[in-house]
């Protein structure tokens, strides 16, 4: 019950519909006592042939007045109540998307895509129910089932009520109960389910190996015997859920027979008549609703409740990184130095980075090598603020980078990320991503300077191809130039390349080098690689190793050095200089 | 997902019918759940009948003889208990045959996933196919689970209801019969208005889902270019045409479901009384009598509600079935083997004017001629896209060609038996993939008739062993996640291990060692070396530096070969291999 106090802000906000809506079911809970009573009424008149052509008249004519005013009233109440619980999944579904646009990166990392997909979806719909079956069952339950149980025990009698309702709890408990262990037992089966789910996506994105090794056969086996223990799974599901309709026609029964026994006593003892039993009989029909509802309410609160905990939680997450009330509203330009001491990643012992100091002279190029773990990425995310808590400064332009505002101080970056991301629409628009109405010229300019010009006119509709899951297929390399042509459309004070080179091939790595050098020449730009050849025309190179930086220096000052920088040349061109060794010699 | 197609009445109708040929292997037990179903229909209706009995003979007479009340009470105990334990037996079967129809959807759909080529795998997302053969089986199975039980129950106490109500009064019943086009015709409009809506909603959703997906995924894209904003009013966009749908669904809904259902009850109840109100004018009526016709009204009505309820899982249900069967009606199919008993012996290859297009427009390979002799090595080099790939495609039977000959020991690939395929080519992939499951397990894969010893024998062959050996479980080491938690070279050694363990005469390498750092990739020439011993291999390169000592080296570009020699002989040419050698080896000259 708790959660329709968290959801108060909600039923406020739709406090009309949800008011309107009520009223209108408390009418059709109402009218609904009048038909049973009718019957009974008429049965008790044929019965002592009383009826009169006029009665009959009379009853119908309210029974069709009844019947039209209750069809109104029930699509109304439906309109009101459903179509607001359409608008608080829609609304919650708004402020978590728009919440999700604020997390920062970090967040990202932390979290799988899946999952905050399920609780934009199975979740949002778990609150649903809450605003529209629930708040049904939980009116059914309560409202209906009192006014059809105060219409049996003040207008038929209360005696009887009171027999007949005697197996009725059982029914609400043996519900909730059964609610309950369904529930545990279909998460063992979404279990078994999930596992042949991944079971086949491995088989998928194995596929060719298990071609190559001509297992086809042993792995239907597998995919048989995983199916079977869905199966198996499902039965235990099974066994509980066939128990719901049996036992409500059990207890419905029971009640049936104590009410029709004891009816008739009251009949021979004349404190009642036939008309009223037939009319309590339809009664107890009635209230089979409300009990089931009155089980099956608990069960939509509790998934709901928890469902809403976990969106309440994420919409909690802090937004990690504020502007400082005073921020510079100016995009920064000019030289970057970064006087780096120590940076911990949160809640990590080891450092990540420690003593990092060099300077870029605005349109130089730096270019960053080192393995993977040597620090690069961490280095760049910290200059673009995605990180902050590190002791030391770091200078772009003539501020320290938290000065600025933050989105101004994005405005300067041009990223491309190592694992490069496209999204399912034209490359047009993939290119155009900053601006989706920029000129054509523009658009091809760029993918002229990334290489990729022409890899897109072979494609079946050029620009208007379509990439990603519905689309063509693209290499690696060619989603990384497509990447790599999106931060140059923006033109940006500093372009940063982060390992996003590294599965376009050494020929086309160096066109691209050569034509950003040609265009961007008072531009600040920053490659990290492993391949040596994309940063060696750097002005400044700096080797990171186990998060410091073990040598600095231009390419040829780094050779001379013989140092870590030498080694990784060195190795780079291993075998041919050893094996055919004076072959190659210039 | 986008484009769900609206079927029309025979289509539906057609997939319907191959859905219920899933039951045949289960006839015994559909027959002994519709014999348990009839049974307790017959129940439902004997019910009432002894309540009837009860008020006419004994309540409005007031005969309150002991004994054949005693009976009555007792015989309406016994069917109500009875009956609780055979719709509870019914229940379970029709979820058991269910789950089996189910299950055989899958494993077909599974099966005939295993049997297409290559080319369906490139042009269908995996997430489809993954929801092909689970959650579009599992949409099916509600089908057979609650809409076809109901269906079925409904038809039943329909019936046995009429026939009880034309035994106690033939003109009345027909009286009520009225109500049964009424019912037809909102069920009638409902399906064809819901099938619009309904699909509208779907593909909203999708859409919705879609752009979610995509937006989470490329968040830090879409942050790092300051495009919040935009994907925030484009996800507002769909949301609000979602919610649109949404609201057609419950208008729909609450016009014609529930309201319009309880509206034809009163209609029911109103012709019924009338009926009673005025024959009474001229003859006296048994109470009793009216008492069942209300009770059978009253339960006529419960499983028409739960149909029209379950209408939406229905139509559900039929989309996703014709997804399920365009699945296994797909005829990209692996490329057809003549199974012949031939046997590669020396393992010495062929390329003979092979032409190919994955497309049928664009022909990748052009023309491509060339010989391995056995034991040797040729090495494929080019840009990305020249063609490479699609020679080692082809050569594993991944695709089908039409134009030219791929021989071995001068039998065409074609007339080799799978088998001998799969025996005697041994793929190593760029991406080395690992299953869930244990080292050993990865080796071995599903051959039972490798040894222990050959498991570990392969591994030390690839050199691989002594870093298993120092793993906590050795080769029982669990491998979770694709193997993330070993480094791309041990994974990379590993997949060696695996086909080392197969022994084949002819090794092919895809970019074996491309996503291998420097480092770690002289540790695996080594071992690659030792493989290639006494095998005919062909590798693609992306680094020159692995492929020098091939006797022969293959430069493709745009499809076509235009160099081949050796190592020494393509430097000398001075063309686009020295090129690639050149650049790679950070040489200026």
């Amino acid at each position: 019950m708790k959660v329709f106090f968290k959801l108060k802000w909600f039923f406020i906000e739709k406090k009309k519909e949800y008011i309107i809506g009520l009223i209108m079911l408390t009418f059709v809970a109402i009218l609904n006592l009048l038909p049973p009573k009718i019957i009974g009424y008429i049965i008790d008149e044929i019965a002592a042939k009383h009826l009169t052509p006029a009665s009959l008249v009379k009853w119908m004519t309210i029974l069709v007045l009844v019947a039209l005013f209750m069809y109104l009233l029930r699509f109304y109440w439906r309109l009101l109540i459903f179509g607001s619980s359409n608008y608080l999944a829609k609304t919650l579904r708004e402020k978590l998307f728009s919440h999700f646009t604020k997390l920062s990166p970090s967040f990202y990392q932390s979290r799988r895509v899946g999952d905050l997909m399920a609780h934009a979806t199975n979740d949002i719909s778990a609150v649903q129910q809450i605003a529209g079956v629930g708040i049904l069952t939980l009116f059914d339950s309560i409202a209906t089932g009192g006014f059809v149980i105060l219409a049996m025990a003040f207008t038929i009698d209360w005696r009887l009520t009171l027999i007949a309702l005697i197996p009725m709890p059982f029914m609400a408990l043996s519900t909730s109960y059964y609610g309950k262990l369904l529930h545990k037992r279909f998460g063992v089966a979404q279990a078994a389910f999930s596992d042949l789910n991944d079971k086949t996506q491995e088989s998928i994105s194995g596929i060719k190996v298990i071609k190559t090794f001509g297992q086809q056969k042993e792995d239907i086996e597998e995919f048989k015997s995983l199916s079977n223990s869905v199966v198996e799974k499902n039965m235990q599901v099974a066994k509980v859920d066939s128990l719901f309709d049996p036992t409500i026609s059990l207890i419905v029964g029971i009640s049936f027979l104590l009410s029709l026994a004891f009816g008739a006593k009251f009949i021979v003892d004349g404190t009642m008549t036939i008309g009223d039993l037939i009319a309590f009989n339809t009664y107890l029909g009635l209230l089979v609703w409300p009990m089931l509802a009155f089980g099956m309410l608990f069960n939509i609160l509790e998934r709901g409740s928890a469902s809403y905990d976990r969106i309440e939680e994420l919409l909690g997450v802090p937004m990690d990184i504020q502007d400082k009330p005073d921020a510079i509203d100016q995009q920064p330009k000019g030289d970057i130095r970064f006087e780096l001491e120590n940076f911990t990643f949160p809640g990590e012992q080891v450092s990540a980075l420690k003593h990092i100091h060099f300077e870029l002279k605005r349109g130089e190029t730096l270019g960053i090598v080192g393995k993977t773990g040597s620090g690069k990425t961490t280095l760049l995310k910290l200059l673009m603020r995605e990180y902050e808590g590190y002791d030391g400064t770091i200078h772009f332009g003539s501020h320290k980078i938290d000065a600025y505002k933050k989105e101004r101080l994005k405005e300067a970056f041009g990223y491309v990320p190592q694992d490069h991301f496209l999204f399912s629409t034209t490359i047009f628009s993939n290119i155009a991503f900053i601006n989706p109405t920029v000129e054509k010229e523009k658009v091809e300019r760029a993918a002229k300077i990334a290489h990729i010009h022409e890899d897109i006119l072979r494609f079946p509709d050029g620009y208007e191809t379509i990439v990603g899951e519905r689309g063509v297929s693209l290499s690696g390399g060619q989603k990384q130039r497509i990447s790599i042509a999106r931060a140059l459309l923006l033109n940006p004070e500093l372009l940063i390349l982060d390992d996003s080179l590294s599965a376009v091939d050494a020929k086309t790595e160096e066109a691209i080098i050569t034509s950003l050098k040609a265009e961007r020449q008072h531009a600040t730009t920053i490659i990290t690689s492993h391949r040596l050849s994309a940063i060696e025309h750097a002005d400044l190179i700096i080797v990171l190793h186990e998060g410091t930086i073990v040598e600095k220096g231009t390419h040829e000052e780094l050779m001379a050095k013989k140092g870590k920088y030498y080694e990784m040349y060195q190795l780079q061109q291993l075998e041919k200089l050893v094996e055919k060794g004076g072959y190659c010699d210039e | 997902m986008n484009n769900q197609p609206t079927f029309s009445n025979k289509a539906q109708t057609t997939i319907l019918i191959r859905l219920l040929t899933y039951l045949k292997p289960h006839k015994k037990a559909v027959f002994v759940a519709l014999a348990l179903l009839i049974l307790t229909v017959i129940g439902d209706i004997i019910g009432p009948f002894l309540i009837k009995i009860f008020l006419d003979e004994h309540v409005a007479i007031g005969n309150f003889d002991t004994k054949p009340i005693l009976t009555l009470a007792v015989t309406y105990i016994f069917i109500q208990f009875i009956n609780v334990i055979l719709s509870y037996i019914q229940l379970i079967k029709f979820q058991e045959i269910a789950l089996k129809v189910i299950q055989q959807l899958r494993i077909d759909a599974f099966t005939k996933i295993h049997r297409l080529g290559m080319r369906y795998f490139d042009n269908t997302p995996a997430g489809s196919i993954v929801s092909r053969a689970t959650n579009d089986t599992e949409a099916i199975k509600d089908l057979f689970v609650s809409v076809l039980s109901s269906f079925v129950q409904a038809g039943f106490l329909i019936i046995g209801m009429y026939i009880a109500m034309f035994l106690l009064n033939p003109l009345l019943a027909m009286f009520v019969l009225i109500v049964l086009p009424l019912i037809f015709i909102v069920i009638y409009y409902y399906r064809k208005l819901s099938s619009v809506v309904y699909l509208t909603m779907r593909e909203k959703l999708s859409e919705l889902n879609a752009k979610l997906a995509e937006g989470l995924s490329g968040m830090v894209i879409v942050q790092a270019f300051r495009q919040e904003q935009r994907f925030h009013d484009e996800f507002n966009e769909i949301n609000q045409q979602h919610y649109r749908a949404m609201m057609d669904n419950t208008k729909l809904n609450s016009t014609l479901l529930r309201p319009v259902i309880d509206l034809i009850y009163f209609v029911a109840i109103i012709l019924l009384l009338t009926y009673f109100g005025i024959t009474s004018f001229s003859t006296s009526i048994e109470v009793g009598v009216i008492y069942v016709f209300i009770t059978y009204i009253n339960r006529f009505f419960e499983p028409i509600n739960q149909v029209m309820e379950r209408l939406a899982i229905f139509q559900q249900a039929l989309v996703a079935a014709s997804r399920v069967f365009t699945l296994l009606d797909h005829e990209e199919l692996e490329p057809r083997q003549q199974e012949t008993n031939a046997h590669i012996s020396n393992g010495f290859i062929e390329f003979k004017q092979v032409t190919f297009s994955y497309d049928g427009k664009v022909d990748v390979l052009k023309d491509i001629s060339f010989t391995v002799k056995p034991g040797e090595t040729v090495a494929l080099v080019g840009h990305t896209g020249s063609g490479k790939s699609s020679i080692i495609n082809l050569l594993m039977r991944f695709y089908e060609f039409e134009q030219g000959d791929i021989l071995i020991d001068g039998t065409s690939i074609k007339s080799y038996s799978k088998n001998e395929l799969r025996k005697k080519l041994g793929l190593v992939l760029q991406d080395p993939f690992l299953f869930y499951g244990t080292i050993e397990s990865n080796i071995r894969l599903h051959d039972q008739s490798l040894t222990d010893e050959d498991v570990r024998a392969a591994a030390k062959f690839v050199q691989v062993n002594q870093y298993i050996e120092q793993l906590p479980n050795g080769y029982q080491q669990n491998v979770t996640e694709r193997g993330s938690t070993l480094s791309s070279g041990q994974r990379q050694l590993i997949a060696f291990a695996r086909t080392i363990a197969t022994n084949p005469k002819i090794l092919v390498l895809d970019e074996a060692t491309a996503s291998i750092d420097t480092e770690t990739e002289v540790a695996i020439q080594g071992s690659l070396e030792k493989m290639r011993k006494g095998r005919t291999t062909i590798a693609i390169a992306h680094r020159l530096s692995t492929i020098q000592d091939a006797e022969q080296i293959l430069v493709l570009h745009q499809g076509k070969i235009i160099e081949r020699g050796n190592h020494q002989q393509l430097l000398v040419q001075k063309g686009l291999y020295h090129k690639m050698y050149l650049l790679q080896n950070g040489i200026v000259e």
